[in-house]
């Protein structure tokens, strides 16, 4: 049998019948986390170890004259100050562009920017010592608003670019010119929508301990260790292999610990390069919403054009991203926003035109959706508008358009297979009541309680976009005992992959029971599966599961085969036994010693390279997602016209990802999604001052939804739009619910009170000043 | 483990003279009860204070009786208490209703009724059902009792009128007799949140006349404050829907809200006017 990574896939797609995959087996660390006996990093504190925090910047543009540290180093119980100056390797640790320090160096760019790491013994000497640290500025004017600082070249954020444009993205397909001019109707819009606070229950923590086997060893809140482990080794200027990092469990991610952890991490490491002596850097839950990356805030003009019949024939789009101080992921953000600006939807002739503007503010980074769930509000909201121009039904306008097998995207590419979402609507619509709903609530709109009813559909590229290079890798062992041990760098966040899915996934490929299964997760020890973001733990990360589970199982099989004399067809392995023509033979354990006893090799690395295509960056044609997952979400709205607020009710979804391996596990993720869609939705904002500092830095005033804010969430339909790479077809679906939440609750909102939203969040006093708009 | 740890004397009184004894004595002391609000301010280092008297083991601050002709609620009485107490329920039902929507039940296991009072945020959820129910506060202090309506408690904004030494000991409301009550409040998710608008109402007609009407509101002026000109113009009045109206005018008119990161001043004004003659609506059981 093979040990080709594509063989492998292939045959595990399409095998008949799954044991273990497809059941919602209970989580392996559910007990633990119920019990408070899983460990996150602050559980690994102890006794004697060092404490440090990071004191911030609190003007939000300035030059530094000096750092004076001395202050801070007079208060008992405090040992060391570090600021750039103590850098032992490189100090910019910019993701996508070169602009970044991990402790300012020249200018702050934002209230809230990292200055200083202060180093001591408890936590009181530390907070006195965090406000200690005063440099001497010289004050540089402030630019808050991205539409201004897009037209200003007098004030610069980054002087060395010349411009405060960061990063600029482009789409081209046929010709918007004359695609409007057949057009029918044509509208247009500017929507905006705001920043995100990503509030995990865990604040951003590291623990640094050197010396551990001779390297530094780095436990921290992180969505990817391997990247931390490079991040760190730069900053200290030491080889790779002399940090490990580890990921323990992690108390919510979200995107802010991708962007966030591998620097809280190398804060962390640095302290401890200093002190030699293990040191747990730790953020307050004001220093983590003052200095983590956001949820991007967004302008967006939108013009589209449609023909009487219902076929979508242009859309030119403008999407502005406020990146804040530093570029961070923005680039990669707008990339997927430029990419998604259509909907999963087929349109001849598109412009979009990107802009990744910096100002002085805390920089956007990647946050469940990463810039889609702005650019699907935009989008979907547009559709409705274009089917109440052409006397058409929403749902059945965006049918019409919707993208199927074969049809070409926004960025030209053809969309062979693994197109679920046009079923995925159509049973939807039936499902949630909507043809009968949507006319019943327009008839009923009087009253002081108004009901709403609203569609959005979505679409998310999985794995990185256009040529991005993208892979996934395991390592794998079966002991003697036939427990078997799989190492993988995909994180254990709370979303249940390596929990859930990659247990089932070894299960079902090795044929032994599932508790014999092992998943050491979240380590620079395993080999790099890549981040732990992107919905791609299961979808990508699994993969390397997946071929390292089939390269085992196929020596077994060739080792049964031979020692029973028997066709390798003749040979089965499942749920613990091995059956040879049917007949049971011995159980999981006795194959494992007698393999062991005969020399098949029972450990396996899983290496998989995802296939791409070409991109045309200039233009933004060619490929650009290995495969989309799409939802549809129904959401049913009641709206109080006498105070605004939004009651959401009901919210039907419909999901496409291929492959559901643990229904349950996509159950929590559905409905994770669609809390935090909601609160971003409604409730959920942060406000800056005029210094860019973000006032409302704590629980009392950042507003999340609580129980008493959720509506019902229906059983969710899955439609298996199977991904030809994903493992066993599964495609990602981590951030999905989220994505179309915001236009689905705001067309709801727009179809109870007769008005277009254009702007999120949907307080209720933003919805009541829109209703007395309209009453006048 | 990591927030500043207090570093701060502490006292925990058997009996009140022992309490107004140390808050006399000990400079720059103050009271504790549930610590809800106090220990985040001490933290934050909105409240400074270098010693703390908690009084929360002194027996005669706790408790809710039926006095007959009136109900007494000791200062240190928990909110949860409130939830669960049949007196509450069935003599005060408009301070049951406005204590069930504050906070979550581990605060409210914690947080006290007379706390909440000399906290005095413009907020207080206790304050707009007391202010309306027009309760007296029993205060002891060096000099001794003395007996201060709710009405003049709250001097301006997070300013009551204790003296020095003084402690609120209990709340005691008269019993009347009300035809009807609503209590509304708006805030920014469904539970466990601070208002933007909370208002509270009593009423009691004759037939289609008002007799008496009382209408208290909350975080829509530096302190809680009842809409005394609204009220007035009711008052003996026959109900109707433009009269309601006009009502609802007049108190939006009598507040003074403020522009923060929960609403703007605008809408809170607008929904004076809407909540509160909602809260009359239901009161009179009129729509």
């Amino acid at each position: 049998m093979s040990e080709d990574p594509r063989t492998i896939i292939q045959r595990w797609l399409s095998a008949e019948g799954y044991i273990v995959v497809g059941r919602s087996v209970e989580r392996a660390d559910s007990l633990d986390k119920a019990l408070g006996l899983a460990k996150f990093v602050e559980d690994f504190f102890e006794e004697g170890y060092l404490l440090a925090r990071v004191a911030i910047s609190r003007v939000p543009h300035a030059r530094i004259l000096n750092i004076d540290t001395e202050p801070a180093l007079r208060i008992p119980g405090i040992l060391k100050v570090l600021t750039y100056l103590d850098v032992p390797g490189e100090n910019q640790v910019g993701y996508a562009i070169p602009d970044q320090p991990l402790l300012a160096e020249g200018k702050v760019r934002y209230f809230g920017e990292p200055l200083a790491i202060v180093v001591g013994r408890d936590p009181d000497a530390l907070a006195r010592a965090v406000e200690e640290v005063r440099p001497r500025y010289e004050p540089l004017p402030a630019l808050l608003d991205p539409l201004e600082a897009m037209e200003r070249t007098d004030v610069l954020v980054h002087e060395e670019f010349g411009s405060n444009v960061a990063f600029r993205t482009r789409v081209r397909k046929g010709n918007v010119e004359e695609g409007f001019s057949k057009a029918d109707v044509v509208v247009e819009n500017t929507y905006r929508t705001h920043h995100q606070e990503h509030l995990y229950l865990e604040p951003e923590a590291a623990l640094a301990i050197p010396d551990l086997e001779n390297r530094v060893t780095v436990l921290a809140t992180i969505q990817y260790p391997h990247l931390g482990q490079k991040i760190i080794a730069k900053v200290l200027g030491l080889p790779a292999g002399m940090v490990k990092v580890v990921a323990p469990y992690i108390g919510g991610g979200f995107g802010g610990k991708d962007d966030e952890g591998p620097l809280v991490a190398a804060r962390a490491a640095l302290a401890a390069y200093h002190l030699r002596r293990p040191v747990l850097l730790f953020y307050t839950r004001e220093d983590s919403i003052q200095i983590h990356p956001k949820r991007e805030a967004t302008v967006i003009r939108y013009k589209s054009g449609a023909t009487r019949d219902g076929k979508l024939m242009a859309i030119d789009v403008t999407i502005i991203h406020d990146t804040g101080a530093y570029a961070n992921r923005g680039p990669f953000i707008l990339w997927r926003a430029t990419m998604h600006a259509s909907g999963p939807y087929v349109v001849p002739h598109a412009k979009i035109d990107g802009y990744c503007v910096y100002t002085n503010k805390v920089p956007q980074g990647s946050f469940r959706g990463f810039g889609n769930p702005s650019i699907q509000f935009a989008a979907e909201a547009q559709m409705d508008l274009l089917a109440e121009e052409l006397g058409m039904d929403p749902v059945e306008f965006r049918l019409l358009n919707m993208l199927r097998p074969g049809s070409t995207t926004l960025t030209d590419q053809v969309l062979t297979s693994s197109v679920g979402v046009h079923e995925a609507l159509r049973k939807l619509a039936d499902y949630s009541g909507w043809w009968v709903k949507r006319r019943q609530y327009r008839v009923e709109r009087t009253g002081r309680f108004r009901r709403g009813i609203g569609v959005a559909v979505a679409w998310h590229g999985n794995s990185t976009s256009r040529a991005v290079p993208d892979w996934s890798n395991a390592y794998m062992q079966v002991a003697r005992d036939g427990s078997v041990v799989v190492y993988t760098g995909i994180v254990e966040m709370g979303q249940g992959s390596p929990s859930s899915s990659h247990r089932q996934i070894v299960a079902e490929v090795l044929g032994c029971p599932l508790e014999k299964v092992k998943i050491v997760f979240g380590t620079t020890e395993a080999p790099d599966a890549g981040a732990t973001h992107a919905s791609r733990g299961t979808s990508v990360g699994a993969i390397g599961i997946l071929v390292a589970a089939g390269r085992i199982r196929s020596r077994l099989e060739s080792f049964l085969s031979e020692y029973f004399n028997v066709p390798l067809e003749g040979i089965q392995i499942r749920d613990g036994k091995v059956y040879v023509r049917g007949e049971p033979k011995m159980s999981w354990e006795e194959l494992v010693t007698l393999a062991y006893s005969r020399g098949v090799d029972l450990s396996s690395t899983g290496y998989f390279f995802l296939p791409k295509g070409t991109f045309q960056e200039d233009i933004g044609r060619g490929f650009a997602y290995p495969a989309y997952s799409f939802i549809a979400v129904v959401t049913e709205v009641e709206v109080d016209t006498y105070t605004g607020r939004v009651r959401v009710l009901r919210v039907y979804p419909a999901l496409a990802a291929g492959r559901i391996i643990n229904p349950e596990a996509v159950k929590t993720q559905i409905e994770g999604a669609v809390i935090q869609g909601l609160g971003y939705t409604l409730m959920e904002r942060l406000i800056f001052d005029h210094n860019g500092r973000i006032v409302n830095d704590n629980l009392t005033d950042y507003v999340i939804p609580t129980s008493l804010d959720v509506p019902e969430i229906e059983e969710t339909i899955f439609v298996e739009d199977l991904w030809e790479y994903g493992p066993l077809g599964a495609k990602g679906v981590g951030e999905m619910a989220l994505i179309p939440m915001p236009a689905s609750i705001a067309n709801a909102v727009s179809h109870a009170i007769g008005i277009r939203v254009t702007e999120l969040p949907l307080t209720p006093e933003k919805v009541y000043s829109l209703v007395k708009h309209l009453e006048r | 483990m990591y927030y500043r740890v207090l570093q701060i004397k502490y006292f925990k009184p058997r009996t009140l003279e022992e309490a107004i004894e140390l808050l006399t004595k000990v400079r720059n002391s103050r009271v504790l009860a549930g610590g809800t609000d106090l220990l985040v301010d001490l933290k934050t280092g909105r409240v400074s204070a270098e010693a703390l008297v908690d009084v929360g083991a002194i027996r005669e601050l706790r408790g809710i009786e039926d006095l007959g002709d009136r109900i007494r609620i000791g200062a240190a009485t928990k909110l949860q208490e409130l939830v669960e107490s049949d007196v509450i329920a069935r003599e005060l039902p408009l301070l049951r209703k406005a204590v069930e929507s504050m906070g979550s039940w581990q605060i409210r296991n914690l947080a006290t009724v007379g706390g909440n009072l000399c906290n005095a945020s413009p907020a207080a959820d206790t304050a707009p059902p007391l202010l309306a129910y027009e309760a007296e506060l029993i205060i002891v202090g060096p000099r001794g009792t003395r007996v201060v309506p709710v009405t003049k408690f709250f001097t301006s904004y997070r300013r009551v009128a204790l003296e020095e030494g003084e402690i609120l000991k209990e709340i005691v409301v008269r019993k009347s007799t009300w035809s009807g009550w609503s209590y509304i409040k708006l805030g920014r998710r469904s539970g466990f949140t601070l208002s933007i608008v909370s208002v509270a109402v009593l009423a009691s007609t004759r037939g289609e006349v008002l007799e008496d009407v009382r209408i208290a509101l909350g975080s829509v002026a530096p302190t809680p404050i009842r809409a005394y000109k609204a009220e007035e113009y009711l008052r003996g009045r026959e109900v109707g829907l433009g009269v309601l109206e006009r009502a609802a005018e007049i108190a939006k008119e009598e507040v003074s809200p403020i522009d923060d990161v929960r609403a703007s001043a605008w809408y809170r004004r607008e929904m004076v006017y809407r909540l509160t003659l909602d809260a009359l609506k239901t009161s009179l059981r009129w729509s």
